[in-house]
């Protein structure tokens, strides 16, 4: 299918109708109602009370009045549906602010201000600087000369990277007057949603080029959403519009999320069904016998003789209407409810703010507390994460001389800056390095201040550093570069840039001085690729033991070098260059060979050092959560190296001798599979070993081994607790989620940029850190904090108090139900088995939804453990991840709790009324008060901590019984007129409410005590060391002890200083890399490399274990 | 429901406004936000728990033992007269006796075991007879028992609804089956009055029956049931009826039939002369005519007084319990070397 664009033709186009009016609701005004309800109806539980409530119309076999089905189910839809519409209006509303915003548009060869939403296919859009791309276009034109424009897409993929964009072959030289009266036919491939394709082709109209179709591709085009920066306007012709772009078409409806709580109680819901169909049939089939048997000889209940054909259904229907309040109808609502609240206080915390920037956290998804309380596994992402992916320029050793030892901040070091103001010649030429030998573009903002944009954040530090001394990198014009030093102008002309590669590890730049003609090679990379290329009579010793020193201090290194070259050099290579880059075969290996002729006798000027910092608390939140029993796996593009040294430096993985690291890698499947199964091995053997075993894996290999081994890489999944990912894609991310939920693990994701969002949005939970990589991870996720080391709080806090809470929340709503239910059942064995309710409708209506729920709400506060406890002893987090607060067992254990009660009530009440007293009303209120009693001290015999909140709902739940109660008996017309005043002046009502909550209470609290005491479970145990103000602190001693943070002088990074070879000198621009260069760096005996890397890094024989074994 | 609405759905909308949104809702420090309201964190010591159990034992034995002694007090005389009510001949077939058209006389003597003081409450037993069951409680209309106008208000009375297109007054299947077994008391040979007024509810009276509310078509259908209303007489003052329309929720209950007024001394011979209406024959129902004073806690139930020794006996039973337990087995509550991490080092799981 083929879509025909007319550019600038109104009629043309018309056929493709489709505005630029973006929609995200879900609904309008008109299908809210049968749309929202149908969206309702499909869950099991209210397709459930749906029937119970029509099946109550029917006043033959109802026991109560339909009222009290009816009314609650009304209020919990409402409660639902108002929520929806208020989410659904807000995303009008932004819609609307987007659909309205105003651009520039071309109409009949004239420009008009027009809103976005009115945007046809086949306009053409003027853009200005920093404006948003309203819907797809395909440029036609830039103010750039040669049709350059550059483009932030951070909103489409996450790379915050500027990119560019070129104007198609056709459209060159086409003049700015002319551009209005552009007319042309594009010939596009119809609405999808691959933003990196776009297969199209062009053909422009006379008096314009009409020799030729010229072809479009990603390149020639700007997208929905992403921003048109560092170029002064931009036009092009509306190609998808609406919710036909790229971006509009990638929208998908995320699937809401369902945490292992929910599918529990719905299971248990589902087993409390199956018993209510259970007790119905039996109840059905006595109530059918003994109406045959019994009730045809009772003249006064005048059984007629011909019965309708339903007659037979009638008793198991009503009994089914009476057991229906076994489910609580409440429990949706009160889950809602507390819910809510439970992403209020994530929302409130104010320990979870971010003091730097002042966000707070923030739940998107409300529904998924409990799952944090859950979480197994923990994926993370690395940069930005775990680091805060602010590079920061801190040392550097110029010529031999190190600058910045004695603060730590090179830019403030005074010999420095005196050596700069001197104008000493090595120090002006490493600033030139590092202002210039990069891809930086800088661009000025509109206060006149200086932007630098850059692909990789090193690169940045670089050049921001050297700005501050007094090397400022002003403007770059095509391939004239202006550096102002000192408030010289000094202007250089790019000849050539020689790409980074990874297995090259460096980059270099040829450039012309346009003060004196000479051209000069500039490079820098990691100090093995740099330093055996340097000049025979260059001592490279003080350069290398400096690099040791920064990489010991965990500093990222880098060194810097130099060449002039002679114009005959640069021609000849030049030429040699050129061919290289354009032959087909190979072309990234020739460039390298064709480079490294090129960087040779290089004149070290110097090394720098770059902190990448962790972010404050990583380490000590990554161990509080590992003591937790959450397993942590790290995936990461960026590469093994750096993976693996980040890792260490934040307790990720253990060094020597406690940790093993084993590496899968492989770039055959043979190779693979054989390094899959030797880890597989040695994991086998050492689980029982109480070691940090971790495996490494690249993206390469991860593919290949997901592809043909499927089945042993799960089987490893489950084997490590511990995993490096590294060079791994978005949906590589995505995968490694899907399969560790597919063994049934509770899954977090938590990632900060657009490459995590898959995995964001796969995971269970997904968090997303509000950083400095945009909002898209945050946007995407369920919650999103400022700092990874609230992940801590968020888990260990609120996940796992919201766990408990709703524990004991759904389990207490079941017991509450199945106790009135109960005596339902019991009472009708002494009502001739009839499906009689004891208990009136209000009553009934009122027990759910007023009696029982107000007490139970208010155990959202409680607190089993103080916040300090769960910090020190975060093991306790186990109960949560296994699931002890709420499975089966402890549900039989409220079932039974239920089942006691029920009887101590039903007994004790016919017993006590008996005879004259057995008045029906009586005898319900009496039972009906026995049921509120028992809750009461049921709720306050579970409540952990008694704020005033707790008291007043508990206690005055109790009194407000009472209340209504009383407020019904005062009218005349209902059916409870004065028998409330009754009860309360007899004495032997207050000796049965008495009786019934000893009875009731006794052996609960008993067996409580018997197990609290004799039988504790280790939150009991931490709950009596807690309140006896006993030693705990003395033995969990996990935050008490300091990190053993470096010497000195030195930046949070490196707990790697323990361990004096280590090193790792790491340059990486992100976000480059094809799988070639990947493919590449691990030729054959490369996985040696990465061995002696390692065993650089820790003496004995761990890594190198593995490594004999290859 | 959660909303999820995801990256892409706001792509297009602004990131700088959700940003500054954000800013401006951080968070204020209040306790409840903080989750950080003072609260008080009972733990079961040992001392607690033991000295709880001490105290309801303490209170529950002594209130059990006054409502025995409340219940002893009561002086009950239970007269079962369903079967010697009929003559012998006829016991084969007590259906056909109580359907027929014979003289249901029948006299009853009673001996007063002990005195009684008035007021004598004179009730009438039935056992076997499901009042709650569920075809016969809904076969009432309040609406038509409080107002006369509501006469026609008979939807819920099937099948003793109408009589002819004319709604029956009361209606319903409890009205229909109202007990109709009289007695007439005398003591020692003298008449003894049994006060009919006052035996039904004065709310019942005075809200529930209305005043103008007269008995119509009352027991005219194709069968008759229980007992008839006297015809000009309003519902509220027909306190029999009154007091049968509260409908017991157990098969066994008692209801009043009349208050003796005078003490009966010990010894005391009553003859009851009743008329034996009522059929409970074809259910196998019993009848018994019941005599009793009340105490504070009611008529003769030994029930709440043995439940109460029993509770707090028990409950004796473990605080003495726990008492040995705690002083043969101390047990130092919050050890920590009881958290099986602390034993072995890295073993959270």
């Amino acid at each position: 299918m083929k879509r025909f664009v007319y550019i600038n033709d109104d009629e043309a186009s018309k056929e493709l109708c489709c505005d630029n009016r973006i929609s995200n609701t879900k609904y309008n005004l008109w299908n809210f109602f049968p749309k929202n309800l149908l969206e309702q109806f499909s869950r099991f539980m209210n397709q459930y009370f749906l029937l119970i409530a029509c099946l109550q119309l029917w006043s033959l076999i109802t026991p109560v009045n339909p009222a009290s089905t009816w009314g609650p189910l009304i209020f919990i839809f409402a409660v639902s549906a108002s929520k929806e519409a208020w989410d659904d209006y807000h995303r009008y509303l932004s819609d609307k602010k987007a659909n309205e915003r105003e651009v520039w548009i071309v109409k009949h060869g004239i420009k008009k201000h027009i809103q976005a939403q009115d945007i046809q296919v086949g306009n053409i859009v003027w853009l200005r600087e920093n404006d948003e791309v309203p819907c797809d276009l395909v440029l036609l034109g830039t103010s750039d000369p040669q049709g350059v424009c550059y483009v932030e897409t951070a909103a489409l993929d996450g790379e915050t990277d500027l990119k560019t964009r070129v104007i198609p072959s056709a459209c060159v030289g086409i003049d700015l007057e002319l551009l209005h009266k552009m007319k042309g036919v594009i010939e596009c491939p119809i609405p999808d949603k691959d933003i990196r394709r776009f297969d199209a082709n062009m053909r422009l109209f006379p008096p314009f080029i009409d020799n030729d179709v010229c072809s479009l591709t990603i390149k020639n085009t700007l997208l929905q959403s992403c921003y048109l920066r560092n170029t002064e306007w931009a036009c092009g012709v509306s190609v998808y519009t609406g919710n036909q772009t790229k971006l509009g078409m990638c929208r998908g409806v995320a699937e809401p999320k369902l945490t292992a709580m929910d599918a529990m109680i719905d299971k248990l819901t589902g087993a409390i069904f199956v018993f209510q169909i259970v007790v119905v049939l039996v109840l059905g089939v006595a109530g059918n016998v003994w109406k045959d048997t019994e009730a045809r000889k009772q003249w006064y209940v005048q059984y007629p003789e011909e019965a309708p054909w339903y007659e037979l259904l009638v008793i198991p229907l009503r009994f089914e209407l009476l057991c229906s309040i076994m489910i609580p109808i409440s429990i949706k609502v009160s889950l809602d409810l507390v819910k809510g609240l439970y992403a209020k206080f994530i929302e409130w915390d104010v320990e979870m703010v971010d003091q730097e920037t002042g966000t707070a956290s923030y739940a998107a998804n409300t529904a998924i507390s409990e799952d944090l309380g859950q979480v197994e596994y923990i994926l993370t992402d690395k940069t930005g994460t775990l680091t805060d992916n602010k590079m920061i320029f801190r040392r550097c050793c110029i010529g031999g001389i190190f600058y910045g030892n004695e603060n730590g901040d090179a830019l403030k070091d005074t010999q420095l800056l005196d050596a700069i103001t001197s104008g000493s010649t090595d120090v002006i030429r490493f600033l030139t390095v590092m202002a210039i030998c990069n891809t930086v573009i800088p661009v000025r903002s509109k206060a006149g201040e200086i932007i630098y944009k850059a692909q990789s954040q090193d690169e940045d530090a670089l050049v921001a550093a050297a700005a501050k001394l007094h090397m400022v990198f002003v403007g770059k014009n095509a391939n004239r570069l202006e550096l102002m030093f000192n408030g010289v102008m000094i202007r250089y002309e790019v000849l050539e840039i020689l790409e980074f590669t990874s297995d090259r590890k460096r980059m270099s730049v040829v450039v012309r001085d346009c003060q004196n003609g000479k051209i000069i090679l500039l490079s820098k990379g990691a100090d093995e690729s740099i330093l055996p290329s340097a000049c025979a009579g260059q001592q490279t010793r003080t350069i290398a033991e400096a690099v040791e020193h920064y990489a010991q201090l965990g500093l990222r290194t880098l060194c810097l070098a130099w060449r002039e070259l002679e114009e005959d050099e640069y021609l000849e290579w030049s030429v040699k260059f050129k061919e290289a880059s354009s032959v087909l075969v190979d072309r990234e290996w020739r460039i390298a060979e064709v480079c490294q002729r090129l960087e040779h006798d290089l004149y070290i000027l110097g090394v720098t050092a770059i902190e990448d910092r962790l972010q404050d608390g990583v380490p000590e939140t990554i161990e509080t959560l590992r003591k937790a029993g959450i397993n942590f796996w790290m995936l990461t593009g960026d590469k093994q190296n750096t993976a693996i040294q980040i890792a260490l430096s934040c307790n990720f993985i253990s060094p020597e001798p406690k940790g093993q690291l084993l590496l899968i890698d492989g770039k055959s499947e043979e190779d693979v599979s054989r390094s899959l199964e030797r880890v597989l091995l040695t994991m086998r053997t050492t689980t029982s070993e109480p070691k940090d075993v971790a495996f490494v894996v690249d993206g390469w290999a991860l593919e290949i081994a997901l592809k043909h081994h499927r089945k042993d890489f799960v089987e490893l999944a489950i084997l490590s607790r511990t995993a490096i990912c590294c060079r791994v894609t978005p949906s590589q991310k995505a995968q490694l989620v899907e399969i560790l939920k597919s063994c049934d693990y509770r899954t977090l994701a938590i990632g900060d940029g657009g490459n995590d969002v898959r995995m964001i949005q796969q995971a269970d939970i997904g968090v997303g850190i509000s950083g400095r990589e945009g909002l898209q991870a945050a946007r995407a996720a369920d919650y999103s904090i400022g700092r990874f080391r609230f992940l801590k709080r968020l888990i260990l806090v609120h996940g796992r108090y919201s766990y408990n809470r709703t524990a004991f929340l759904s389990q207490y709503s079941f017991y509450k139900s199945l106790l009135i239910c109960f005596i339902q059942i019991f009472f009708s064995f002494i009502s001739g088995v009839s499906g009689t309710s004891l208990f009136n409708s209000v009553s009934l209506m009122a027990y759910n939804v007023f009696y029982t729920s107000v007490p139970v709400l208010v155990s959202v506060i409680d607190k089993d453990l103080s916040e300090t406890t769960v910090m020190q002893h975060p093991q306790i987090l186990f109960y949560c991840q296994a699931g002890r607060l709420l499975n089966p067992s402890t549900f039989a254990g409220w079932f039974g709790r239920s089942l006691f009660h029920a009887i101590v009530v039903f007994v004790i009440t016919i017993h006590a009324y008996a005879y004259e007293k057995s008045e029906m009303e009586e005898l319900g209120m009496v039972a009906l008060s026995g049921c509120i009693w028992l809750q009461a001290f049921v709720v306050a015999q579970e409540t952990n901590s008694f704020t005033v909140l707790q008291h007043l709902s508990i206690w005055g739940n109790l009194v407000g019984f009472y209340v209504i109660n009383f407020l019904f008996s005062a009218i005349p017309s209902s059916g409870m007129y004065t028998i409330m005043f009754r009860l309360c002046s007899q004495p032997s009502y207050w000796i049965t409410m008495f009786l019934i909550v000893g009875a009731g209470m006794g052996p609960i609290f008993a067996l409580k005590y018997y197990r609290y005491t004799y039988r504790p479970s280790k939150i009991n145990i931490l709950q009596q060391a807690e309140r006896m103000g006993g030693p705990i602190l003395t033995l969990g001693n996990i935050e008490t002890q300091p990190r053993t943070i470096i010497e000195k002088d030195v930046s949070p990074i490196s707990i790697m200083s323990t361990q004096p070879k280590n090193r790792s000198p790491v340059y990486e621009p992100l976000l480059s890399e094809s799988p070639n260069a990947i493919r590449r760096s691990f030729g054959p005996g490369t996985p040696f490399e990465f061995f002696q890397s390692q065993s650089r890094l820790s003496s004995s024989s761990g890594y190198t274990r593995n490594c004999k074994d290859n | 429901m959660p909303s999820n609405n995801t990256a892409s759905s706001s792509a297009a909308g602004s990131s700088d406004s959700s940003t500054t949104r954000r800013n401006s809702k951080r968070p204020k420090y209040s306790k409840f936000t903080q989750q950080e309201l003072p609260a008080c964190k009972p733990i079961l010591t040992p001392g607690w728990v033991i000295l709880t159990f001490l105290v309801i034992s303490v209170i529950f034995i002594p209130l059990g033992v006054v409502s025995l002694f409340a219940s002893q007090d009561v002086v009950e005389i239970v007269d079962r007269y369903d079967n010697d009510c009929i003559p012998p001949p006829s016991r084969a077939d007590k259906v056909a006796f109580i359907q027929g058209a014979a003289n249901k006389t029948c006299t009853r003597t009673i001996v007063v075991p002990k005195k009684m003081k008035q007021p004598i409450y004179v009730y009438y037993e039935l056992e076997n007879f499901y009042q709650n069951h569920r075809r016969y409680v809904k076969s009432r209309s309040d609406a038509q028992l409080r107002s006369v106008r509501d006469e026609n208000q008979i939807e819920g009375c099937k099948p003793e609804d109408d009589v002819n297109g004319q709604p029956i007054v009361p209606c319903g299947l409890i009205a229909w089956s109202l007990f109709n077994d009289t007695y007439a008391l005398s003591k020692n040979n003298q008449p003894l009055n049994v006060s009919k007024r006052g035996i039904a509810w004065k709310s019942d009276r005075e809200h529930k029956f209305g005043k103008n509310v007269f008995p119509k078509n009352f027991q005219m259908g194709n069968i008759t049931g229980g007992g008839r209303l006297i015809p000009n007489v309003p519902l509220s003052e027909q306190e029999d009826l009154i007091v049968w329309m509260r409908t017991a929720a157990l098969p066994t209950f008692r209801k009043l039939y009349g208050k003796i007024e005078t003490d009966l001394q010990e010894n005391d011979t009553i003859h009851v002369v009743l008329e034996n209406n009522y059929n409970t024959y074809s259910f196998d129902g019993k009848k018994k005519l019941v005599l009793s004073t009340t105490s504070w806690l009611g008529g003769k139930n030994d029930f709440l007084g043995i439940a109460y020794l029993t509770v707090g006996g028990i409950c004796f039973f473990l605080a003495l319990a726990f008492t040995i337990m705690y002083l043969v087995k101390p047990r130092r509550l919050g050890d920590p070397t009881y958290l099986s991490w602390n034993r072995v080092p890295g073993g959270g799981r």
